[in-house]
Parts: C-alpha cells; sequence; structure tokens
C-alpha cells in the first residue's frame, strides 16, 4: 500500500485513475435523492450498502446510461448483470434480433442508446442484414468488447478508415513501413484488391493508440496474436476475431467462457424456487433444490416447457403430464 | 252437291266436301230446331258478363255452323259461297264456317249486309275477300294460321274482331276500323303493342299468350276498360296512367319483379281490379302491402277482394318500412361520419408518425441509413404528405376540410367497448361517466394514440372504469418490452390485444412472455385472442424470473426505495424480509400477502416511464450531479490539502523535531543561568 510509486503519483491523478471520484459523487447524489429514507436506517449503513453493491456490481442496475458507462467497473458490472439477467433467454435457443435485444438492454437501462446496439449486431454479422437474428452467446460477446472498448473501437474505426483511404496516421514511423505504405497505395487501385488492410500496418497504429491514449484497450498482447495470424483483415473481420477469443472474456472477468455461459446454478436453484410459485402449478413436481448438486443437473420436467418457440403454439388444455406425449410426437 | 235436309251440318258436310279448292256446298234450309241462338246486338254493344276469350269460345263452340254451301268458283283458286235465299231472309246477317277445313277466305258473293262472319277453327292463312262486306260488325278467325293482319280496311263498322290463336307477329292494318269494341288477338307472336292508339272506341284489348316483353305505347285508347296481358314476358308496363276508363288489367304469369316497373299503375284513378300472380313480384314478401299501399283506389287483388282489414295492414307494415328505411339512413349518415373521422385521425397520425421519423432519422449520424424522403427539409413535413395520400383520399379531402379541427377525435360507446380513436379521445375519461355506463364497459380500444399518451391516462381509466378487462391497442406505436411495465398499475387485465399494426412490438419473440411474466398477478386469459396455458406461463417464469429476482433482491436497498415509492416500501420491505427466510417452500402467509398486495412484488421494480417524463428526470438528475460533483471537489480540495500539509509535516518534522531538541539542549547546558531564566519569566508573566 504504501509503495513510493503510488505515494508519487499526485493526489488527482490517483484518485481519477481509480475512478474513486466518480462514485463518491454518485454516492452523495444518491445520498441527496433520498435523503428522508436514507435519514432513518442511518448514513453510515447506506454508504455501506453503497459501496457494498458496488462491489457486487448491482449499482447499475436500471440508473442512466451516464452512469453506467462512466467507469469500467461499471461496464464491466452492467454486462455481467445483462448476462445474468437472460441468460435464460439463451438458455432457451431463442435467436432474436437486434432491435429485441436493444429492448432487453433497455429493461436494464431506460435510455441505452441503439448506436452501440447497432454496432454490437454489425459486429455479428459482419455489417450485414442487419434483421437478421443472433445467438445469445454471439451478440453478447460481441457487445462485450463494443460496450467496454467503446472508444478504442471508435478509434481504431477511425484508423482502419485512414488506411483503406491510403493515409498512414502515425506520423512518427519506421522507414521500413512507409515503404510497406508506398506499395499499399497502387495495391488499392487494381480491380480485384484484397479486401481490408494489412495486418502489421494495422498493428502498429493500434500499438501507438494505446500507449498514447488513456482509456481501456484490450490487452496488445492478444492484439497482436490476432494479427499475427493473417496477413489481411477487415475491420469487421478483426472486430469479430477479438470478440469470439477466450482471452478477452478472461481479461475482462465479467462474463464467464463461453462453454459455461448458460451455467449459473446460483441462479437456476432462485429459478426454480420461483417456478415452484407459479400459481396453479403443483408443488410436488419440483423437489426443493439443495446445495451443492452438480452444475449440470438438468432442470425438473414440468410439463413440457421447452417448446420451440418458433412453432406457433397450440392452445394445450390438457393437464401437464399428457403433454409430454404430444411434445414427442410433435418433435 | 248434296240436296235434302241436314242434321248436322258440319259433320256431313265435312265428310262431303273436298278440303281444297273445289268445294262445293249448297245450302239447304234449316230446320226449326237447329235454330241458333246467336244475337247480335246493333246499337250498342255490350256482351253479357266479361267478354273473356274463352267465354266467346264456349260460345261459338257450342254453336253449331250455318248451313252453307260453298260452291265451286269461277276462279279457281277461291270457293264461292252463295246462301239459300230462304236462308238469307231468317239468318241474313250471319254466317258461320267454323271447322271447314278452309285453308282460304272464300269469296263470299251477294251477302253485303252480312253483319257476323265466323271462320273459327280453320286453316286460313290470310284474311282475303270479305272488303265487300262492309257492314261486317263481327268477324271470328279464331284457330287459323293467319301470318298478318291485312285485308280489313274496307270494314268500317267491324266492332268486334277475333283473332286468338293465330299466327300474327304484328299488330297492323287497324287504321280504318275506328269503331273497334273488342279486339281479341290472344295466343299470336305480338312481340310490340303499336297501331292501336287511333281505337278510341275499343273496350276489351286481349293480347294474353303473346310475346310482349313490355307494355307501353297505348295512348289513345280512351275507352279501354280491360286489358289482359296474362302470360307474357312483361318486365315494365308503362302509358296505363294515360287510359283514363282502365278498370281491369290482367298481368298475371309476367315477368315483374318490382313495384317501379309498374308504377304508372299507382297513377291510374280507374283502375279497380288486378291480377299479378305468377309473377316474380308476388313472391316477395313486401308485395301485397306494396300494391295496396300505392294503389289505393283497388278493389280486387287476384281476383280476390280487398279488405278493409288489409289496407289497414298494409298501410301499418308501410310505415314501419318507412321507418326502418329512415333508420337506416340515419344509421349508414352516422358510420360514414365516423369512417370519415377515423380517416382523419389516421392521417393526423401517418402525419405524426412521419414527423417523428424525419427527427429521428436526422439526430442519427449514422450515413448508413437513407433518409426515407427525398425531400426532407427541417420544418417542411406538409411537402411529403399530399403525395402519398393524394391518391387514396383524393375523394375525402373535400369531405375531411368540411369537418372542422374537433373532428381529430372519436370516441365510441358501443355497449361493453369503449374505442378510441386519437388522442384527443383521451380527455374524454375526463368527462363525468354515469355509473351504469362505466359499469358496463369491459374493453377499451386505443387506436391512433401514443401508448406514452396511454399511459398518463391509465390512472384515470382504473378508477373511472374498473370493470375494464381487455385493452386492445392498435397503431398505438407499441415498440419496447419495457412499455408493458406501465400496464401493471392497472387494478385487472384479463385479455390483452396488441394488434400487429402501427406496434412494432409484436415482432418482437419473446413479447408475450414479457407480458406473461410482468403481468403475471394479473392471471391473464388471453393474449391476442390466444389462450394462455399453463406453459406458457412456465416459460415467462422461466425466461425472465432471473430478471425479478435480481431486480428485488439484488437492489441495493436506497434504490429500490426510491423506486417503489413511499406507500409500498413497507409491504416490500416486509415480504422481503420473509422471503428471505424462507426460501423454497410455498409460504402461505406468503401467498396471502402477496395477495393482499395485489401484485408479484419481485417485478414492482420494473417501471416505465415515458421518454418525456424521463428526459426531464435526466435534466434534473444533471443538476443535483453537477451540485454533488462541487461538493466531492470541496471535499475532494479539503482532502488534498490536509493531506498536502500532512506530508509536508511528515518531510518537515524531523527537522524541526532536531530543532526543537537542539534548542532546549543549548538553553539548558548552564542549569544556574537556566534556572534563572525561568524564574525571571514566572515573575514576568504576573
Amino acid at each position: 500500500m504504501l509503495s513510493p510509486e503510488r505515494l508519487a503519483q499526485p493526489d488527482y491523478e490517483y484518485l481519477a485513475q481509480r475512478h474513486v471520484l466518480t462514485y463518491m459523487e454518485d454516492a452523495v447524489y444518491q445520498l441527496l435523492e433520498n435523503r428522508e429514507d436514507i435519514s432513518q436506517y442511518g448514513i453510515a449503513r447506506f454508504f455501506m450498502d453503497y459501496f457494498n453493491s458496488v462491489c457486487q456490481g448491482t449499482h447499475i442496475l436500471f440508473r442512466e446510461f451516464s452512469f453506467i458507462q462512466a467507469t469500467p467497473h461499471n461496464r464491466a458490472s452492467f454486462l455481467r448483470a445483462f448476462w445474468r439477467c437472460f441468460r435464460t433467454v439463451g438458455k432457451n435457443g431463442d435467436l432474436l434480433t437486434m432491435r429485441e435485444y436493444h429492448c432487453l438492454l433497455q429493461l436494464l437501462c431506460p435510455d441505452f442508446p441503439l448506436e452501440l446496439t447497432q454496432k454490437a449486431a454489425r459486429i455479428v454479422l459482419m455489417d450485414d442484414a442487419m434483421d437478421c437474428l443472433m445467438s445469445f452467446s454471439d451478440f453478447l460477446f460481441a457487445f462485450q468488447i463494443q460496450f467496454y472498448y467503446s472508444e478504442f473501437l471508435d478509434s481504431v474505426a477511425a484508423i482502419y478508415q485512414d488506411l483503406l483511404s491510403g493515409k498512414n496516421p502515425n506520423t512518427v514511423i519506421v522507414p521500413t513501413s512507409s515503404s510497406g505504405q508506398y506499395r499499399q497505395r497502387p495495391a488499392l487501385g487494381e480491380a480485384g484488391v484484397p479486401e481490408g488492410v494489412e495486418a502489421s500496418l494495422f498493428y502498429q497504429c493500434l500499438e501507438n493508440l494505446c500507449d498514447r491514449h488513456k482509456y481501456s484497450c484490450p490487452p496488445l498482447a492478444l492484439v497482436k496474436e490476432i494479427l499475427n495470424g493473417v496477413q489481411r483483415l477487415t475491420f469487421y473481420g478483426f472486430l469479430g476475431t477479438l470478440s469470439k477469443h477466450p482471452g478477452i472474456n478472461q481479461a475482462l472477468g465479467a462474463l464467464p467462457d463461453k462453454a459455461d455461459l448458460m451455467q449459473d446454478p446460483a441462479m437456476d436453484e432462485e429459478l426454480e424456487r420461483l417456478l415452484a410459485q407459479v400459481p396453479g402449478l403443483v408443488p410436488a413436481v419440483t423437489a426443493t433444490p439443495e446445495l451443492g448438486c452438480p452444475p449440470s443437473r438438468t432442470p425438473p420436467r414440468v410439463g413440457s416447457p421447452w417448446r420451440p418457440l418458433h412453432h406457433p403454439r397450440k392452445v394445450d388444455t390438457e393437464s401437464d403430464g399428457s403433454t409430454e406425449e404430444t411434445d414427442e410426437s410433435e418433435t | 252437291m248434296i240436296p235434302g235436309k241436314y242434321r248436322s251440318v258440319s259433320g256431313r258436310a265435312a265428310n262431303n266436301v273436298n278440303c281444297g279448292l273445289h268445294l262445293v256446298i249448297q245450302p239447304s234450309s234449316l230446320p226449326e230446331k237447329n235454330k241458333v241462338e246467336f244475337k247480335l246486338n246493333r246499337d250498342t254493344p255490350s256482351f253479357p258478363g266479361r267478354l273473356l276469350q274463352h267465354d266467346l269460345e264456349r260460345n261459338y263452340s257450342s254453336r253449331q255452323g250455318d248451313h252453307i254451301n260453298l260452291v265451286n268458283s269461277s276462279m279457281p283458286s277461291f270457293p264461292i259461297l252463295q246462301h239459300s235465299s230462304e236462308e238469307k231472309s231468317l239468318y241474313s246477317d250471319r254466317l258461320t264456317l267454323e271447322r271447314q277445313k278452309l285453308t282460304v277466305c272464300p269469296i263470299i258473293d251477294g251477302e253485303e249486309h252480312l253483319r257476323l262472319l265466323n271462320f273459327q277453327h280453320n286453316f286460313i292463312t290470310r284474311i282475303q275477300n270479305i272488303s265487300n262486306l262492309q257492314r261486317l260488325i263481327f268477324l271470328d278467325l279464331y284457330d287459323n294460321q293467319i301470318e298478318e293482319i291485312s285485308g280489313l280496311s274496307t270494314l268500317r263498322s267491324l266492332r268486334v274482331l277475333l283473332l286468338g290463336k293465330n299466327r300474327i307477329k304484328k299488330i297492323s292494318n287497324l287504321e280504318n276500323l275506328i269503331n273497334l269494341d273488342v279486339l281479341d288477338l290472344h295466343g299470336n307472336q305480338i312481340t310490340k303493342i303499336e297501331n292501336v292508339n287511333h281505337l278510341c272506341d275499343l273496350r276489351v284489348l286481349n293480347l294474353a299468350r303473346n310475346l310482349l316483353s313490355h307494355v307501353d305505347n297505348l295512348t289513345g285508347l280512351d275507352s279501354l276498360t280491360e286489358l289482359n296481358l296474362r302470360h307474357n314476358q312483361i318486365a315494365f308496363v308503362r302509358d296505363v296512367d294515360h287510359l283514363p276508363s282502365l278498370q281491369r288489367l290482367f298481368l298475371s304469369f309476367n315477368n315483374i319483379s318490382s313495384f317501379d316497373s309498374v308504377s304508372c299503375l299507382a297513377d291510374s284513378t280507374s283502375l279497380s281490379d288486378i291480377t299479378f300472380d305468377g309473377n316474380p313480384i308476388a313472391q316477395e314478401s313486401w308485395y301485397k302491402h306494396t300494391v295496396l299501399q300505392n294503389m289505393t283506389q283497388l278493389r280486387q287483388l287476384d281476383m280476390r277482394r280487398i279488405t278493409e282489414e288489409e289496407r289497414r295492414m298494409a298501410s301499418v307494415v308501410a310505415k314501419k318500412e318507412e321507418e326502418k328505411k329512415r333508420e337506416s339512413q340515419k344509421q349508414s349518415l352516422l358510420k360514414e361520419k365516423k369512417r370519415l373521422t377515423i380517416n382523419n385521425v389516421a392521417r393526423h397520425w401517418d402525419l405524426q408518425q412521419r414527423v417523428a421519423n424525419n427527427a429521428t432519422n436526422q439526430d442519427r449520424k449514422d450515413s448508413a441509413s437513407p433518409p426515407q424522403d427525398p425531400c426532407q427539409t427541417e420544418g417542411s413535413t406538409i411537402s411529403p404528405f399530399p403525395e402519398d395520400t393524394g391518391a387514396v383520399d383524393s375523394g375525402l379531402t373535400s369531405a375531411l376540410q368540411s369537418l372542422s379541427v374537433i373532428d381529430t377525435h372519436l370516441v365510441e360507446v358501443d355497449g361493453d367497448t369503449l374505442s378510441l380513436y386519437g388522442s384527443g379521445a383521451l380527455e374524454s375519461l375526463d368527462r363525468n361517466w354515469s355509473v351504469q355506463t362505466a359499469g358496463m364497459i369491459t374493453t377499451v380500444s386505443f387506436t391512433f394514440i401514443e401508448f406514452d399518451e396511454i399511459v398518463q391516462v391509465l390512472p384515470k381509466l382504473k378508477i373511472k372504469l374498473p370493470n375494464s378487462l381487455h385493452l386492445k391497442f392498435k397503431e398505438t406505436n407499441l415498440a419496447m418490452l419495457q412499455q408493458f411495465n406501465a400496464l401493471a398499475q392497472l387494478r385487472r387485465i384479463d385479455q390483452l390485444t396488441v394488434d400487429p399494426q402501427g406496434n412494432p412490438v409484436v415482432n418482437f419473440t419473446l413479447w408475450k412472455y414479457y407480458v406473461l411474466f410482468r403481468l403475471s398477478h394479473f392471471s391473464m386469459q388471453k393474449i391476442n385472442g390466444t389462450e394462455v396455458t399453463q406453459n406458457d406461463m412456465i416459460m415467462a417464469e422461466r425466461l425472465f424470473g432471473i430478471l425479478a429476482h435480481v431486480a428485488s433482491s439484488e437492489l441495493p436497498q436506497y434504490h429500490l426505495i426510491s423506486i417503489l415509492g413511499d406507500a409500498r416500501k413497507k409491504q416490500f420491505r416486509y415480504l422481503l424480509e420473509t422471503k428471505g427466510k424462507k426460501p423454497g417452500i410455498v409460504n402461505e402467509e406468503n401467498n396471502d400477502s402477496k395477495r393482499l398486495v395485489g401484485e408479484n412484488t419481485n417485478r414492482a421494480t420494473l417501471n416505465y416511464t415515458t421518454r418525456e417524463f424521463y428526459n426531464e428526470k435526466l435534466e434534473d438528475i444533471k443538476e443535483k450531479k453537477k451540485f454533488c460533483k462541487m461538493y466531492i471537489e470541496d471535499l475532494v480540495k479539503e482532502a488534498t490539502e490536509i493531506n498536502m500539509k500532512n506530508e509536508a509535516l511528515q518531510k518537515l518534522w524531523p527537522q524541526m523535531f532536531i530543532e526543537l531538541v537542539r534548542d532546549a539542549v543549548i538553553e539548558t547546558r548552564n542549569k544556574n543561568s537556566y534556572m534563572k531564566l525561568c524564574l525571571q519569566q514566572i515573575t514576568d508573566q504576573k
């Protein structure tokens, strides 16, 4: 704690880097909003609640977009909240449109901007047929990098455009790469020119970007790994690969790996409890789940809930037991 | 040559005569008992009873013909008729030649005083050789093969002309027969009534069993009393009101299907007897009373006397029909007005949507989406409008302009349904509703109204229309799932209908499940007409249950309170505590209290604020945050100052301490002088 590097940093810079002020300001704002109620049970308790929720990542629920976007921790918490709340939608296997995902986002943040969702969708769909359906995991990972690294991606987009049009944004460049640039220009004019930009040049620009700017960037090692594999790449190709790379996911730490995306035992238990309370449902059908049961336990069959939603629902007035048979005969 | 007496003239004559041209018949005296009872009234031709064709037939068929002999004439073509002189004096005015198998009219010599001529039941094809019989009054050519009326131009005295059952195609050559009293043309092939307008003495005209398709050209028949048009193909009748004496008109078995086709009958004051049986009109339900209403002068219809009772009934029914028509006219007027109003509302709605679209298109800097209207300028939204709707509404524009500005919304109560069109209609909920009307309304339908505006009115709806169980939304711009959160504040909803038209939310895969999830406390029965099944509820819970859980238990306390508001927080807190304590077991108390609260409270935090309100809130937030920022800045400044001072102190303290120690050591080096110094200081202090 008392390391010399830390002490060497001036006060404001230290505070800003860790976004302490943001949270302080927000805490005071909340206090202001609810002063009558909070005064009843004590300010100390309020601050405890507040910072606990910041730690747990629940502070961003139903907050305005400007707050959610304010710090990387907020963004990561939001991503995690989104995953937890709507994992069931993904588990059900539904493919949704961009607009519908946007609606789901808006359930958690009423003024979430459409542009971000659109950009995320473009990553998934490779900028093609924006009305296409997307799977939950595809969308989630694309959305993750779009939201968490939005400033970085904007800059990358600008760089990419510059590179495409032949300009090199880097003013300080190694002579070898400038000759690469000149080679590139006539190549662009040819018919049948390969798409995108040259990977190594692109990487150098990104490297400069990450050095220059303060906002969060993906780990350069990962970027290098991706760009080393290919000769040329397009913007959305790059982003798509970035989103699917598990290293990014781990670096962010907000979401589980793709393989485990649909698993959340604690929430599943909670869900079973809730389902038990659905009116009319016979409680004996669902056994009380025990703690520590393996995460791969399938939920108990309650009638036949996993009908594919794409087919029109038939009116089912029979008892739960018989629907199992009809379900099998349908499939 | 057949001398001697005859008993039966017709038969014998038939046996003995050759039905060809070389026929010679000589009349002989007629026995007394065979005297014919035929009377020809010279003065006024008034025939006994009704002079129908079949009566005439009867008269003549029973009658026995004259004893006649047809003599071979010098002319090879026509036989010549010669009466015996006796007969001439006895029955000098009539001659019967029926069933003589005649194919031509024989020349009749020396019979210029003949008054009655009977050629019934022969095969005559042309009327000839009777021009000399200028005193002829009665000519009977029934049942022959005559194809054309001709050869009658000299018979100016003719009063009865019977040409039934022939092959006549056209009424013609009757110009000189101005004394004609009875004209019988039944059973022919006549298609048109013509050339009878000069027959001003004609009393009976029989055109039954012809090929007439319409009746007109009856002017000039001032004496016509009876007109028989049975068994034709008549579809409409005209000119009958120009027949001043017409009393009986027989139109049975024709093709009349509406009273309009025979409307001239209503204007005829003389008609007393009419038949329509066998016409399509007689099968209609309104037939009798329509005829009776329109022809009050009638005494008999279809051969039956019309009673007073019938007339009364007819007028009553007619009045009722009139009223019904007036009612339906009013209804259709109302409907038209409603339709126009709805169209107007729809137009305004379209315009609004266009404006909104243009505005959002301008906001987005996204160049990928091309602007929707080619002429897209900031404020001029009127210009694209007429192009699109001009084609559709061109007929209505003038009508719509006459509609005042008030008609931009429509409120309609139809039994149990309240329909609201246009945002202005929402004000109707402010009105005083009678308890009865308000209690009856179970369905409320919103069309062409922004959903956000409806949200603001929902509390009023809850109070004023307590029995409203079914909500319908069409063209209300329902585009987001969270908008359904707003419906949770109502008392109860059994059915929800969201029309795909104008409501993009229906395109989402999950919208129904979200509705079921958020409004689970309503136990909805139907969404968009399909029943809600247990599986649907389970699926909804499965999809969004965790959202509810996160939204309630994981929300920090202060946030919960701020969202929920005072009234609910106590209940909420209580419920959360109990829920937290006993997980997984269906708690009786929990259920009870849940029912009391009326809503599954773990969803209560999912609210919807309309965009305007939200923007206002955001403005508020900005203000407050500015203040907070300033406050924190002050605090930070203070803290950093203190920190700086602290750090400065940390740096300087060792030096200061050393100096302090050094000063003290220097001072106390000489004990005596130090003691004196201290004493001095103490005395000085006093």
